[in-house]
């Protein structure tokens, strides 16, 4: 094409004016920086601490029965579950690699495939432990009532399958129909390549 | 080099390209910041491997391969294979029919040829996506084909 300077003519003739001066740019990265390091920092500090106050617990209260300790044991391996994925995650948010765009395609697909895999294993596994966890540690503290182990026992079944059959069937339905077009469109992006 | 610096010569750039790519102003503005802030983020880290501006291309046109997947904006509609001619067009239609016909291209070719607008040599283009030399050659050569006749349609090239 003869005509490349006139397209270079036209596209240099952008206005590039009204784009954020140097200083609103420092402001525009103070304030992105402390918006999503709160949020994301406050999710991981709250995954520890929730970890924290059930290793406290153990220490606290001496549990005679085994089903105890077991419930203890599922509810802090869970525990560091949630640390371990959100301290992930949160790295994730701060590095940038050097990539390609190719490079970076696959990567994403990449990224695709393990939010998937977190929904479908990870998460599953993380809530089966606390709930086991949780059914095991009440038992020790309502067994001498059969009333009251009754209504514990009722309420905390209810509680987990409201969990298991609303809550996170949804979660993941949205989700899912989400990804699915994320990976469908990352698929088309790298047969261009 | 220092940020500032280094934003005060490529932002306008960094702009084009998303703009080129995502065809809407203010998305475009969002995507030259996310850019800067990844920059400001990562400078410290950027270990001169390849040039600061293939770094940086690379960072902006990665944003506007996942901007697509945040945001369903998608571009602009088909435009009609013939288009009858203008009478006299201003520089800033001239420039929305170029963005109208860059947003019918497929996302590699829409960044690609950005590229190409910005003059960047066309080693650096093939780093910045991942192609090769002679791929990226053959690339631009059929994107500048098409762009092409639809600027002959619409009556702009002599």
């Amino acid at each position: 094409m003869d005509n490349l300077d006139d397209l270079k003519k036209i596209w240099h003739s952008a206005d590039t004016h009204s784009l954020p001066g140097t200083v609103q740019m420092m402001q525009a990265i103070r304030k992105y920086r402390s918006s999503k390091l709160m949020k994301k920092t406050a999710l991981v500090a709250a995954a520890i601490l929730l970890t924290g106050v059930s290793i406290a617990v153990v220490f606290i209260y001496k549990s005679v029965m085994l089903s105890t300790r077991i419930g203890e044991a599922c509810m802090i391996i869970a525990g560091f579950m949630l640390v371990f994925t959100n301290i992930k995650s949160l790295g994730r948010l701060y590095r940038v690699k050097d990539f390609t765009n190719k490079e970076f395609i696959d990567y994403l697909e990449q990224v695709q495939r393990n939010r998937i895999y977190y929904h479908n294993k990870t998460q599953v596994a993380g809530l089966s432990l606390v709930s086991i966890g949780l059914l095991l540690y009440i038992y020790e503290a309502v067994h001498n009532n059969l009333y009251l182990c009754i209504a514990a026992y009722a309420f905390t079944a209810a509680y987990l399958l409201v969990i298991w059959l609303v809550i996170r069937p949804r979660a993941y339905k949205r989700q899912a129909k989400k990804l699915d077009g994320e990976i469908k469109r990352m698929l088309l992006i790298s047969k261009q390549f | 080099m220092d940020f500032e610096a280094i934003y005060l010569q490529y932002s306008p750039q960094v702009f084009r390209v998303c703009m080129g790519y995502i065809n809407d102003y203010e998305h475009a503005r969002d995507l030259t910041q996310e850019t800067f802030i990844a920059v400001w983020q990562n400078l410290a880290s950027f270990r001169n491997e390849s040039n600061i501006s293939t770094w940086i291309f690379r960072i902006a046109t990665n944003n506007c391969l996942r901007a697509l997947e945040r945001s369903k904006k998608q571009p602009t509609g088909e435009l009609p294979f013939h288009l009858p001619a203008p009478q006299e067009e201003t520089i800033e239609e001239k420039l929305q029919f170029l963005y109208n016909c860059i947003s019918e291209l497929e996302e590699t070719e829409r960044i690609i040829i950005s590229l190409v607008l910005e003059d960047l040599p066309q080693a650096e283009i093939a780093g910045i996506v991942g192609m090769s030399h002679a791929n990226i050659r053959v690339k631009i050569h059929r994107i500048k084909e098409k762009l092409a006749i639809k600027f002959k349609d619409h009556g702009q090239f002599r």
